[in-house]
């Protein structure tokens, strides 16, 4: 597929992270397209580079350390990553907006929630100050919070309240592209439940397209439309919801599935994957699992193991290719 | 061994004085728990959780209520009593990160609470003791030396573990000790707990708001919100057949990985209100979907089947 005809495509992503003599590779090679109006979940262990995925997009990265060494971004059909600071600017928070992991620090503790999202409207708006101001009481409003606390301070909010601010201010301008960045997991399980669908209501009323990090393989279920697994800075495992959680193919998929504790049966002991992440200044050679895999072999400790399609839009970087059957 | 009771909480209270009043963190919480049994005590941020398991092992001093070791009363005792009080209870932490301290090896912070102990004669003891417990808990020998920033957060929860674990307690208090972890290492750390559990027949309480951790670890659970329990029954009970509203709305809110099952939530508007001097009567009934005038009578836990108890008057009309 031509990367012109869609919505957003990432093309071999490359990002490393330079401190003092060491070189961290956070993103080797990644690559994915997504739909308009679809959404795709990435999931990964702490560290996976999945912040850096959606940093990178929005070019909010802080260089140095970080350093995006290679690879081409299209939003709808054009390549943003060439485009200077400024053209940049009028997209991100308009076109391209992001919702934040941590409420309590995404916020400016000494703005009023309304002047904050008043901020964002002037600059991609031509409003006068009142129509923004009417515009912020609205978007409160969309997000369950009365208007008449445009006028309060972020301390004054629990956290769930914070983020449906934060999700006020992303959702302010109609972006086309929602980056949400655990957006949920500072929150409670009943918050949570308020807030995932919350979001759900706004992308189809808007057909948001959205990529939504998490590394909870709950959230994903009941939000995204496809997924993409990530470890060590590359997608090992991509595919639509089904295919990732009805065939998990790579390994490490597997493992994800079978460390959660099950709602349904109760077995005695959990299955974790053997040993740690990496360290990811010094990534294992060939396949960076292959330490922590039950099937490696001595043809997954050298070169780059390539993406194999299982079925249409099953990808999978796994020599050991057979996808576990869930019923 | 299993069954008899080791740990028996009668209204505990616990008040924390505020400028606007009265915090009710703890208001009135009763349970017992068995050796070599877990109970698992859930509930969203700021429903008193954590300060209930503080206030058990005297990391805060009760406002009112009783909690009995073996029979015996440990909210009042003092001095060298305390000590030996706090041998038997221990805690481990939300937060490894924090939890540690930085500037000392883990081989020391391990040996500290021995070395304190006054159990062992020699340095010869003492080292060999440390390694027994660095051993039962995973350590390898290559990081005895290191400090805790040199450790990922599954190693360091596992130092917090060997520490709580130095003096042979008997009750532990695990106030979300897998939270901070990802899933792939926090199946290592519950497979340690339930492993450490069976070899030394140690009774945990539980604390967190991950669900389906807790149902995988526990042999009963409460319920807690605003401060007071609202259910109480097995594992099994809780999840097949609880009768609180909260419960219900707790339970439908956690995200399936079933991508078959869309959520079923029972709506619930609003947030957790303030603990700050709470009306008397049930404190859920602002968010409860079921609430009429009767809620606003103070509710009792009654037992409405075996081992199963709840806090809502309006328990046989709304099941």
């Amino acid at each position: 597929m031509s990367e012109k005809n869609t919505f957003l495509s990432v093309k071999d992503l490359e990002v490393i992270y330079t401190s003092g003599k060491k070189t961290v590779k956070a993103v080797n090679g990644v690559s994915f397209n997504l739909e308009k109006g679809r959404t795709l979940g990435l999931v990964g262990e702490t560290g996976a580079g999945k912040t850096t995925i959606a940093k990178s997009i929005l070019r909010i990265l802080p260089d140095p350390p970080a350093k995006l060494v290679g690879g081409k971004i299209y939003l709808e059909g054009k390549e943003i990553n060439s485009l200077s600071e400024d053209e940049m600017r009028t997209i991100r928070g308009g076109k391209i907006a992001m919702i934040f992991q941590d409420p309590m620090t995404a916020l400016n503790p000494l703005m009023t929630v309304g002047d904050q999202i008043v901020e964002v409207l002037l600059l991609h708006n031509k409003y006068s100050t009142q129509e923004a101001k009417n515009e912020a009481v609205k978007m409160l409003e969309m997000v369950g919070i009365p208007g008449e606390r445009y006028i309060e301070y972020p301390h004054q909010f629990s956290g769930g309240m914070k983020q449906r601010v934060v999700i006020a201010m992303a959702l302010t301008c109609n972006p086309v592209l929602l980056l949400a960045d655990e957006p949920t997991t500072a929150l409670d399980v009943t918050i949570q439940a308020q807030v995932l669908e919350l979001i759900n209501e706004l992308k189809q009323k808007y057909s948001t397209s959205m990529i939504l990090i998490t590394h909870d393989l709950g959230v994903i279920a009941q939000t995204c439309d496809d997924v993409a697994v990530i470890y060590a800075g590359k997608i090992v495992e991509m595919g639509s919801k089904a295919d990732i959680f009805l065939h998990p193919t790579h390994p490490y998929t597997q493992g994800l599935f079978a460390s959660l504790p099950s709602m349904t049966d109760h077995a005695d002991r959990l299955t974790p994957i053997p040993g740690m992440p990496p360290d990811p200044t010094r990534l294992p050679e060939g396949c960076a699992f292959h330490p922590r895999c039950k099937y490696a072999t001595e043809k997954c400790k050298s070169g780059s193991v390539p993406a194999m399609e299982l079925t249409p839009g099953h990808f999978c970087c796994c020599y050991n290719n057979t996808a576990k059957e869930v019923s | 061994m299993a069954g008899e009771t080791l740990i028996e909480v009668k209204n505990l209270k616990k008040y924390f004085k505020v400028p606007t009043g009265m915090n009710h963190a703890v208001d009135d919480v009763s349970f017992t728990i068995n050796r070599g049994e877990t109970l698992g005590v859930v509930g969203e941020s700021g429903c008193g959780k954590s300060t209930l398991g503080r206030t058990i092992i005297r990391l805060q001093d009760a406002t009112d209520g009783q909690v009995l070791l073996h029979g015996e009363d440990v909210t009042t005792v003092t001095g060298k009593k305390l000590k030996q009080v706090r041998e038997k209870m221990q805690i481990i932490f939300q937060d490894p990160y924090s939890s540690l301290n930085p500037r000392m090896r883990i081989e020391s912070t391990v040996k500290e609470p021995l070395r304190l102990s006054g159990r062992f004669h020699s340095k010869a003891e003492l080292q060999e003791e440390t390694e027994r417990l660095m051993n039962l808990v995973g350590i390898d020998k290559r990081l005895r030396a290191s400090f805790p920033h040199e450790l990922d957060g599954g190693r360091r929860q596992r130092v917090g573990i060997a520490r709580a674990l130095a003096l042979n307690p008997e009750f532990v208090v695990c106030d979300e000790p897998v939270s901070a972890l990802d899933v792939s290492i926090q199946a290592q750390v519950l497979n340690l707990l339930i492993d450490l559990q069976e070899q030394m027949g140690l009774a945990y309480m539980f604390v967190t708001h991950d669900l389906s951790v807790v149902r995988h670890i526990s042999d009963h659970i409460c319920v807690m919100y605003l401060g007071q329990l609202v259910e109480k029954a097995p594992t099994k009970e809780i999840f097949e057949n609880h009768l609180h509203p909260y419960t219900a709305a707790l339970l439908s809110a956690i995200p399936s990985t079933d991508i078959f099952k869309p959520m079923q939530r029972v709506r619930l508007n609003g947030e957790i209100t303030s603990p700050i001097n709470p009306k008397p009567g049930c404190r859920f009934a602002a968010r409860c979907p079921y609430a009429t005038e009767a809620c606003s009578q103070p509710q009792e836990l009654k037992e409405v089947g075996k081992d199963h108890f709840v806090a809502c008057c309006r328990v046989k009309e709304i099941n």
